[in-house]
């Protein structure tokens, strides 16, 4: 299901997978994974605290609802593609942010381990002094390629990404 | 240097002290250039060297990276076996990490999380050839000098330092093994002397035979319970993008322009990547998206980035190049 989301927030699923994901999305596991993927990216941004036991309240109000989340969905996906695409898109901006918090900057992208919300607020307000803007860790590879002076020669661009993981607080 | 020009006869000695020291930074500069060139030289063909070395030796031992007041420490085995590369780093400090590199892909392993991540290899040879204009600007924008032996990690080392003749590029010192080239030890420095960023071998064994079980990924096959992540890391598609940077730092040439792919967005990414033979800078150009990202200067493990918007666009630039040239280059990208 992680794997699902993590293609979700990439804008990588068609319409039908979209509502079907969108479905699945009601069970609390699944919401969880999903608050705790955008807590971290907001937590980073410094846009806004959430509140402890958001899932549950999110899943409780969700349970009195049951049809408000799947229409509304798939009515925006009928609107525009466009428009779902690019909220995807930069969900997986947040997402990227999130992980040079939580994991290792170079090389995950979306794979958040699935800690509590509450450690990674923690991680994210301890590594956003340090990162201010979000960058794509993808920007990151990408220079490493043409960068001469990275000096042990194939373990250089790995190492600054061992590296960033190094400072994480630990458990 | 004004012991020199004093000694000069009366007539002779330029008039005035800031007179006289335009004539001993003259004086200096004209020497400079004359030793520098030949170093320049004989310090790039070290390099290039050592790039050499690092794919072509056995060589097993420990890292310690140091940036920004941070010291990680990491285990690294490399194998060059019937002319294929393999090659294991793992993590010492922190979460276990590990990363089997190999000629066709890499592998990133993260336990705590279940993951393992595969990208195919894109990275291209470090210190390639430097071209004649490439030597050419490194002797004129860096004062290259080859040190007396010094040791690193039980190794005796050739040191060559590359000091920077303007503000707007980091020093430079390399310390490769006298044998055989290796790199032992890197540092950048700024323009106070403060380390940036340093790698250093704190133990190493070269040329000795390592056994391929050492460099074998910890984990035979993927756990079950483990996602595998192919990356879909886009390759640069070298074309002209339309986009320039007006105030390029001295020395410093665009090695290529072109498109890349990057996952989760919709567009292709323009990317720029300027070069003065020792480092490079990138600059990435994409369409402005929601939300707004933050602009401005940052750092992350001895890169500077700066993030700014030209229009409706966003441009990032991040380099190993201190701040003001970052900044300079961000400032001057737009459409040609």
């Amino acid at each position: 299901m992680n794997e699902k989301i993590s293609r979700l927030m990439d804008g990588e699923v068609d319409p039908q997978e979209f509502e079907r994901i969108c479905g699945e999305m009601k069970s609390p596991g699944a919401l969880h994974t999903w608050v705790c993927y955008h807590v971290i990216g907001d937590s980073l941004r410094g846009t806004r605290g959430v509140s402890p036991g958001l899932t549950t309240r999110f899943c409780a109000a969700l349970a009195v609802e049951p049809t408000v989340l799947a229409p509304h969905l798939a009515q925006s996906v009928q609107r525009g593609r466009t428009a779902q695409v690019a909220t995807a898109a930069w969900a997986v901006a947040a997402t990227v942010a999130a992980v040079t918090v939580v994991g290792w900057t170079a090389f995950s992208m979306v794979e958040a381990p699935p800690t509590a919300v509450a450690k990674a607020r923690e991680a994210a307000t301890v590594r956003a002094a340090q990162i201010k803007p979000d960058l794509p860790a993808d920007y990151l590879i990408a220079h490493q390629e043409y960068s001469p002076s990275l000096p042990v020669q194939g373990a250089g661009p790995y190492l600054r990404a061992v590296a960033v993981t190094g400072n994480e607080p630990r458990p | 240097m004004i012991v020199g020009v004093l000694t000069l006869p009366r007539t002779l000695r330029p008039a005035g002290q800031a007179a006289a020291r335009a004539f001993a930074a003259l004086a200096m500069a004209a020497a400079a250039t004359f030793s520098a060139g030949a170093s320049a030289e004989d310090a790039a063909r070290w390099l290039q060297r050592a790039a050499q070395a690092a794919n072509s030796l056995n060589y097993a031992g420990t890292i310690v990276y140091q940036h920004n007041g941070h010291v990680e420490t990491s285990r690294l085995v490399h194998v060059f076996d019937g002319g294929q590369e393999q090659e294991k780093l793992v993590s010492l400090d922190g979460p276990v990490r590990e990363v089997i590199r190999s000629s066709a892909e890499v592998r990133s392993y993260f336990p705590d999380a279940k993951v393992i991540r595969i990208e195919p290899k894109t990275f291209r040879n470090v210190f390639p050839s430097l071209s004649a204009e490439q030597l050419r600007n490194l002797a004129q924008y860096y004062e290259a000098r080859m040190v007396v032996s010094e040791r690193v990690a039980g190794h005796w080392t050739q040191v060559m330092t590359f000091e920077p003749k303007d503000g707007l590029r980091y020093g430079h010192k390399f310390w490769a093994d006298a044998n055989t080239g290796l790199l032992l030890k890197a540092r950048l420095v700024d323009d106070r002397g403060e380390v940036v960023e340093q790698f250093a071998f704190t133990d190493v064994t070269i040329n000795e035979k390592v056994d391929r079980d050492m460099v074998k990924p910890s984990w035979a096959a993927a756990p079950p319970d483990w996602q595998v992540k192919q990356g879909s890391f886009g390759e640069m598609l070298p074309r002209e993008t339309g986009w320039s940077v007006s105030k390029v730092p001295g020395g410093f040439q665009k090695i290529m322009e072109g498109y890349r792919t990057l996952r989760g967005k919709r567009d292709p990414v323009v990317h720029l990547v300027y070069s003065d033979g020792l480092v490079a800078i990138s600059v990435f150009v994409e369409p402005l998206a929601l939300p707004p990202v933050q602009t401005g200067l940052s750092q992350q493990a001895g890169l500077n980035v700066y993030t700014t918007k030209s229009e409706d666009y966003l441009v990032t630039v991040l380099g190993e190049a201190p701040p003001a040239s970052i900044r300079q280059i961000a400032q001057s990208v737009a459409r040609r």
